[in-house]
């Protein structure tokens, strides 16, 4: 059974696995991009926040 | 208006903005998305050619034109850099790059998938394709020439040259369709391509989440780029100081 079959009990039929392959694929890279600049932001703040500390 | 942007190019100001910004572009960037993948996914009719299949367009199409207008801004805002020495901007122009680079990264890949039912491949070698392709080569340079350096500055100067050349792939990706013979369709926006209302209204939902995804993004990365770079500066020390985490 080829992947284009197993899924083709989702919306969309024949191009189910098509269609959900190209929004699974952008919806990750999204929600990467996102927590990635989240984090390095937390981050940044930490680490300015352990510098300034250390100063004084 | 024009005095506000003026004063945008202070780090301090322009940090301040960003944070105010933020939640302005989240909460449409949002709404729109679940109103676009709605309409995308569910109100959008078959298409009498190509089925459910052509439902890639819905990201295929915004995060393509979102791919070359990031690339244009990021050339711009490293022109108005070089020439003005407006430090913002080439924060702008550095933090657009990885942006610009994901939104290409998922033309091509919803390309491929959408290539594989349509034209039994995931990847020809024509014109628009190979051109996109190019399109992420030269993110990926302006990326790396710009961490080459130690200086913000100079690594500003010289990745803004690198995207200002590379401006000229902009017109020949969007002209590739008709300058050559492609595989790859022609324009389904402005020319009649795409018909039917409801999918119209779904692209241009979809594209406009899109532009405030963009937004969103950069309003976040950018004010870690400006701490980073104003971290001797006694403002940062304030702000952060304030920031509970």
């Amino acid at each position: 059974m080829t992947m284009v079959e197993y899924f083709s009990f989702l919306p969309y039929g024949k191009y189910a696995f098509y269609v959900w392959l190209a929004y699974g694929i952008s919806a990750l890279t999204v929600i990467t991009l996102f927590i990635n600049a989240k984090r390095n932001h937390k981050r940044t703040i930490l680490s300015l926040k352990n510098k300034f500390s250390i100063n004084q | 208006m024009w005095k506000w942007i003026q004063r945008q190019a202070s780090p301090k100001v322009f940090y301040g903005t960003c944070s105010r910004l933020t939640p302005w572009f989240f909460w449409p960037f949002i709404s729109l998305l679940l109103v676009g993948l709605y309409w995308s996914l569910v109100v959008s009719p078959a298409d009498y050619q190509q089925g459910d299949g052509y439902r890639i367009i819905f990201i295929h199409v915004p995060s393509a034109i979102l791919s070359m207008m990031i690339y244009a801004i990021m050339a711009i805002a490293g022109g108005i850099g070089l020439i003005w020495q407006i430090k913002m901007a080439e924060v702008v122009a550095k933090v657009s790059a990885p942006i610009g680079a994901a939104f290409t990264i998922i033309a091509l890949t919803s390309g491929a998938v959408w290539g594989k039912p349509m034209w039994g491949a995931w990847w020809v070698w024509d014109a628009r394709l190979t051109s996109e392709l190019i399109l992420l080569f030269l993110y990926l340079a302006y990326m790396s020439l710009n961490s080459a350096f130690d200086n913000p500055r100079t690594a500003a100067k010289s990745s803004s040259i690198l995207a200002i050349v590379g401006l000229i792939n902009l017109p020949i990706i969007h002209y590739s369709v008709k300058w050559w013979n492609t595989l790859h369709q022609g324009y389904s926006v402005g020319t009649g391509g795409l018909k039917d209302p409801d999918m119209q209204i779904a692209l241009a939902i979809m594209f406009l989440a899109s532009i405030f995804l963009y937004a969103l993004l950069v309003s976040i990365k950018a004010r870690t780029e400006v701490l980073i770079r104003e971290q001797n500066s006694r403002w940062v020390k304030e702000e952060v100081s304030g920031v509970v985490l």
